[in-house]
Parts: structure tokens; C-alpha cells; sequence
């Protein structure tokens, strides 16, 4: 079985700019990977070009083993993609928020599956009926979340996920992601979270100026060391 | 439901939960409705008055009592135009040109076009018209209400989500027309109410559906407009900042370039200055009045040979009344080529105005909008022209009197012989010559043909932006 997402010596230029160099890695289908970098590492231009939102300039991304340039619209339907900045309408609720998008992606949900989904991720049931411009950054993480839930895509491309979120919140969404993957989804995520990463990531790939610099992998049963790459990361930052 | 159609109808649950958007959509609909209904009450005000003027006017004509026929000449008479049921919508040129015209002997009185030049072809901005507002304002209420409706999306992130989510930039902007397209179809509502019941007052459901088409290709294209740049620019404020400066160029700027453009190209002299030139050439065609000018010798000798005549005492007919008769035939052919003339010059001003339809939209459908209503250039030339022969007729039919009822002797001598002045005049039944002057409008069909440059002008705006619309369609990314 192919992978999953894979990327093959991924360049990327843009406006004259380096922003990935011979980038390559692979992700197994059910497996969590982190893609671990600082600010302008190259992280979210690399889950950019899985969508196909940017071409590469060298090498190519793949989906499910099909090159994304070939059939852009067969690697979306495959992904649901959570950008850092949970983005959903401000003056629809969750459940108008849910709906829409989910109809625009083809799939019929009904209310019970929504508050299913919701209840999933923690959002409270009382504020599912508020507009969401009412909502705090990590409630409309959350509800951007369930949307990717509710799509049932086997594979999920998360930005930042964790960003905003309070601690307990971060704690149920870790589980969430555990969950996911047992079930058999693909995660890909990019973060600066080491912690985070090391909780619930199979493997860790280190992003520095757009170089994948290195990389981490659980042995088996047990978590990746959070203290070495930490200070694999901070050493890398730190050159 | 297909997803443009999604697309379309979440964008109008966003604008109709959007109180600014609410507000300012009121705002218009108030506006369109007390323009529509000042100015139908205006025209029906005027309408009834003109009725009451021409009756009133005809009456004290035909009741004046016997006279001399030349008198009569100088009495003269108003021709009044009733302007027709689309007017309401669009007065168009008459709030410039007026609509009556004092007739009589030796004059064309007219409120000149050229006096105004080209910018009478604008249709006048003095009265705030329900034309005015689709014209202007509606076009902002799009800009206000649609210039974030892509770049919305793209600065909240939710751009991303949606073609993340498989939908395609076509998809998109296609959802997006559509609700723009909405939101031009709701202010269309009120031209289509004002088209309706133009039609139950007589006027042609042709006229009255291409105008409410008219007016649909220019919302069309203005939301065109809106949704290409909102899918080509990266930030709301620039869309914003450029939108109203398109709106700025194309809806005020490009139309006084335009009649300045007319003017420049065009020389239409202005009545003053026409009327001194023809004042020269008319005193070379001898005064009417005086059947011994020397002017009228030729006239004199071919006339006395016709009737194998010594003298004019001995002719048949009365000279005096011939020689009015054949002045006014001669005055009318000048005062008709200076007319013609100065007409010419006005039309090929408005022609080149119309033309200037390829750089604004607005004047597009300003021609189209006037032609339809049939209150263009076009139709108060038709006005001006029939009146005209209105005129002459009725002036040459009062010559004919003096010339056949009248003997040369009584005329010549009937300022110092009471009973010969008793008998130059005329019984009153024979001002009945006067014609009942009725302006009826073109027919549906020639006012179609005459918006058909203009409104294929819009048609030409609307394939150039759905051009741009798709190319930034298909180059759409978060």
C-alpha cells in the first residue's frame, strides 16, 4: 500500500525565496506525523502543497500515491484540512457552520451526528446555537475540528491544532487524534509544540529553513523523547 | 442543491444578517420608492396641467373672433407633447428640452438642444430621477455590499477551508455571482413594478421589458465588475478604494469627458448664435409683410405671367397673400436647413456620447434607458420636426385665406377704410384648419433598434468582465 502523503525532494520557491529545499517524507497510512519547525520553517507551506494551494518548483507531494498536480481534486476529497486560524463563518453557528461545509463537501449530516462530533471535541452544548463570532479562539478550534471529523476523510492535515487551546482542551484533543489514528485516519500536523508532538506523533520530522534537518520515531510502545528532541530542536534553532 | 447555488444563498444569509448591508438596502429601496412615486406624481401633475393648457389653448384659438388672417398668423397656437408612460422612470432630455412649443407665423420657438449641448443627452441631473439612482447609486450599494464577497473569504481563512473542502474556484466565484445577481434582481424589482404599470398605461410590453432588461445587463455587469475585482485584488480596502474609483471614472468622470469629447468634435452652434446667422440670410429672402420689397420682383413677374396679368390689382388672388405664402415658404425652407443643421450636429454629438458606452457602462444605459422610455434625443427631434409641420401647415393654410378670401384692394386699403378692413376678415369657422396636434412615441420596435448600439455596448462590458471573472476564477487560491 503506498503511503498515505509522501513527499519526494519538495522545493519550494516563492517570490524568489527558498521556502523548501529537498524536503522528503512519507506518512503510513494510520500513522500521526509532526512536522516540528520555528516560525518560516516551511510547515504549513509544505501541508499548502498537499492541497495543491502550491505548486512545487522541484520534487513532488503525493496522495494515497497519486502526484497532487495530476488530480488536485481527488487528493482534497481526501483530506480534510484544518488551517491554524479555526476558519468558519462568524455570523453562522456551529451547526450552520457544520452544515454548510459539509454539504459543500457532499456529505449529509444530520443534528445528532453534529452534536455527536461536538460532544467529541468538548464544544459546549449551549453555545452550538450562538453565532460563532461570539466564540473563543479554542471553541472555534474546536468546532473546525469536528468539521474535519464529520468530513471522514482518511486523512487529516491539521495546522497548528493546538493553538489557543486551554490545557485540558489540548489534553482531550490529543486523545482525539489517538483515537482517530487507531481508527485508522492519517494525520499529518504541523507545530512548534514539541510536547504536543511527542504526545501523540509516530514520527517527528524536524523542518529548519525549509531543510528537513531531522527525524524522530517512537519505538514501539513508547512515546518519542520529548527531552531529545527538544534539544534537538533547540540546538537546530539555536545554529 | 449545487454548490454555487450553496455558495450564493449562505452569501445571502451573511448579507441579510448583516445590518449595514439591511440598512443600506432599505436606505435604496426608500429612495427608489419616493423617486418613482415624486416622480410619477410630477409627470401625472404636468400631464393633467398640459391637458388643461392644450384644451384651454385650442379653445381660445378656435374661439377668437373674425380677424384678418395674418393676424391670426401672429395669434398662434401651442403644440404640446405628452411625454410617454416610461417617462416616469426616465424624463430623459424633456426636463431639458421642455415639451410644449409656442407656433406661429415666421418662428420656430423651440427650447433649442443646443443650448445645453450634449449634456441635455445625459438626461440632466437637476431632478434626482429613479433613472439617476440605477444609474448611480444602485452600482455603489453593489460595490459596498459585494467588494469583500471573495476577498471576504480570503482574509477570514475560510477560503481556504472551502477549496480544501474540493470546491473549485469556479465553484466559487459562480456561488458568488449568483448572489450578487440576487441582490441586482431585488433592486430590479422596483423598475419592473415602474415597467408594469407603464404597460397598463398604454405603454408597449416590448419597451417596457427591454428597459427592465436594460437595466438587468447593467446591474449584471457592475456586479461583474465587482466580483473581478474582488477576485483579482488581495485586500478589501484596495478593492474597495479601486471599485469606487472605477464607479468614480465610469459613472461621473467618462461621461463630461465624453460631451466635452461631443463638443469638441461636433460644432452644435446654439440657438442665439444660429438664429443671427439666419436673421442675416432671412433679411436677403425680402419681408413677407411688405409685398413691395423689392425681394419678391421674381415672384411678382412668374405670378402675373400664370395669370396673364398686368398688375397685381387685376391677379385673381391676393398678392399681399401670395407674397406671405411664398415668404413663409422660403423663411421655413431656411429656418428647416439651420434646424436640420443644428439637429444633425446634436444627434452626432449624442452618437459619439453613446459611443463613449465602450469606456462607462452608465452612459450605455443611459442611451439605451432614454431610447426605450422614449425620452431621447431621437423622439424630441420627431417632436420638434412635427410641430414644425404643424406650423407651416397652419401658417400656409392661413396664408391660402389671404390669399384666396381676401381681394388686394380691401388688404391694401383696409388700414385707412374701416369697411375695407371690416371685409379682410375672416370667419371664425376657418381657424377649425388648425390640425389637433397629437405627439404619439415611437413604436416599440424603433426604440429597440435605437438602444440596440448601447445595449450591446453592456453586453460587450459583460463578456470582457466574465472573461476576467473566469481567468481569476481558475488562478483562485487561498
Amino acid at each position: 500500500m503506498p503511503p498515505a502523503l509522501e513527499a519526494r525532494s519538495l522545493s519550494l520557491v516563492r517570490d524568489g525565496t527558498i521556502v523548501l529545499n529537498d524536503v522528503s517524507f512519507a506518512v503510513a497510512p494510520g500513522e500521526v506525523y509532526a512536522l516540528l519547525g520555528g516560525n518560516g520553517a516551511g510547515k504549513s507551506s509544505t501541508l499548502l502543497t498537499f492541497l495543491g494551494f502550491l505548486s512545487p518548483s522541484g520534487g513532488e507531494v503525493l496522495v494515497a500515491g497519486r502526484p497532487v498536480t495530476q488530480d488536485v481534486e481527488a487528493a482534497r476529497s481526501a483530506i480534510a484540512y484544518l488551517p491554524e486560524a479555526a476558519s468558519l463563518y462568524g455570523h453562522l453557528n456551529a451547526y450552520e457552520n457544520l452544515g454548510y461545509f459539509l454539504d459543500l463537501a457532499g456529505r449529509r449530516v444530520d443534528r445528532a451526528a453534529m452534536d455527536a462530533a461536538l460532544d467529541q471535541v468538548a464544544l459546549p452544548p449551549e453555545a452550538r446555537g450562538r453565532r460563532m463570532q461570539s466564540y473563543s479562539k479554542g471553541m472555534r478550534q474546536k468546532t473546525a475540528i469536528a468539521l474535519a471529523l464529520l468530513r471522514d476523510t482518511p486523512i487529516l492535515l491539521l495546522d497548528e491544532p493546538t493553538s489557543g487551546l486551554d490545557p485540558v482542551a489540548i489534553d482531550e484533543f490529543h486523545a482525539m487524534v489517538k483515537a482517530l489514528a487507531a481508527a485508522g485516519r492519517t494525520v499529518l500536523m504541523v507545530t512548534h509544540d514539541v510536547y504536543g508532538a511527542c504526545q501523540i506523533a509516530d514520527r517527528v520530522g524536524l523542518l529548519r529553513g525549509g531543510r528537513m534537518v531531522g527525524s524522530f520515531e517512537a519505538e514501539s510502545g513508547r512515546r518519542i523523547d520529548t527531552e531529545t528532541v527538544h534539544a534537538a530542536f533547540a540546538a537546530r534553532e539555536a545554529a | 442543491m449545487s454548490a454555487p447555488f450553496r455558495i450564493a444563498r449562505e452569501e445571502w444569509r451573511l448579507w441579510t444578517r448583516s445590518r449595514v448591508v439591511v440598512v443600506a438596502a432599505f436606505i435604496v429601496a426608500v429612495l427608489l420608492a419616493a423617486t418613482s412615486v415624486l416622480t410619477a406624481l410630477r409627470l401625472a401633475d404636468e400631464a393633467e396641467r398640459r391637458t388643461a393648457r392644450q384644451a384651454s389653448a385650442e379653445a381660445t384659438f378656435f374661439a377668437q373672433p373674425d380677424r384678418h388672417p395674418h393676424r391670426m398668423v401672429h395669434y398662434g397656437h401651442y403644440a404640446f407633447r405628452t411625454p410617454p408612460p416610461l417617462s416616469a422612470f426616465d424624463p430623459g432630455v424633456d426636463a431639458v428640452t421642455g415639451q410644449s412649443i409656442y407656433l406661429e407665423g415666421h418662428r420656430q420657438n423651440t427650447a433649442m438642444f443646443a443650448d445645453t449641448r450634449a449634456a441635455a443627452d445625459l438626461g440632466g441631473f437637476a431632478a434626482l430621477t429613479p433613472a439617476n439612482l440605477y444609474q448611480l447609486l444602485i452600482p455603489l450599494l453593489l460595490i459596498i455590499i459585494g467588494h469583500g464577497v471573495v476577498l471576504r473569504e480570503r482574509e477570514s481563512g475560510t477560503l481556504s477551508v472551502l477549496l480544501a473542502q474540493g470546491q473549485t474556484g469556479l465553484a466559487i466565484a459562480g456561488g458568488k455571482a449568483l448572489a450578487l445577481a440576487g441582490v441586482a434582481g431585488l433592486f430590479l424589482l422596483p423598475v419592473a413594478v415602474l415597467a408594469g404599470l407603464s404597460v397598463t398605461g398604454g405603454e408597449s410590453p416590448l419597451a417596457a421589458g427591454l428597459l427592465v432588461g436594460g437595466y438587468a445587463l447593467y446591474l449584471a455587469v457592475w456586479a461583474a465588475l465587482v466580483l473581478a475585482v474582488s477576485l483579482w485584488v488581495r485586500q478589501r480596502s484596495v478593492a474597495l478604494g479601486v471599485l469606487v474609483l472605477v464607479w468614480l471614472m465610469v459613472a461621473l468622470i467618462v461621461p463630461r469627458i465624453g460631451i466635452n469629447a461631443a463638443s469638441a468634435a461636433i460644432d452644435a452652434p446654439g440657438k442665439i448664435e444660429s438664429d443671427l446667422v439666419m436673421l442675416a440670410e432671412e433679411r436677403k429672402l425680402g419681408d413677407g409683410h411688405n409685398a413691395a420689397d423689392p425681394a419678391f420682383e421674381a415672384l411678382k413677374k412668374q405670378v402675373l405671367e400664370q395669370y396673364q396679368a398686368a398688375s397685381v390689382e387685376e391677379l385673381p388672388v391676393n398678392w399681399r397673400g401670395v407674397v406671405a405664402g411664398h415668404s413663409e415658404a422660403k423663411l421655413t425652407a431656411l429656418m428647416n436647413a439651420h434646424a436640420e443643421r443644428r439637429m444633425e450636429s446634436e444627434a452626432a454629438q449624442a452618437r459619439i456620447v453613446t459611443w463613449f458606452g465602450l469606456a462607462s457602462p452608465t452612459l450605455a444605459v443611459g442611451a439605451a434607458s432614454r431610447a426605450l422610455a422614449g425620452t431621447d434625443l431621437a423622439t424630441h427631434h420627431r417632436f420638434l420636426r412635427e410641430s414644425e409641420a404643424l406650423r407651416f401647415d397652419f401658417v400656409q393654410g392661413l396664408n391660402d385665406l389671404h390669399a384666396t378670401a381676401l381681394t388686394y384692394a380691401d388688404d391694401a386699403a383696409r388700414s385707412s377704410d374701416a369697411e375695407a378692413e371690416k371685409r379682410t376678415r375672416v370667419n371664425a369657422a376657418s381657424w377649425r384648419l388648425l390640425d389637433t396636434f397629437r405627439f404619439v412615441p415611437d413604436p416599440a420596435a424603433a426604440r429597440a433598434a435605437r438602444a440596440a448600439l448601447p445595449l450591446l455596448l453592456l453586453f460587450g462590458w459583460l463578456a470582457v468582465l466574465g472573461g476576467a471573472i473566469v481567468a481569476g476564477a481558475r488562478r483562485l487560491a487561498p
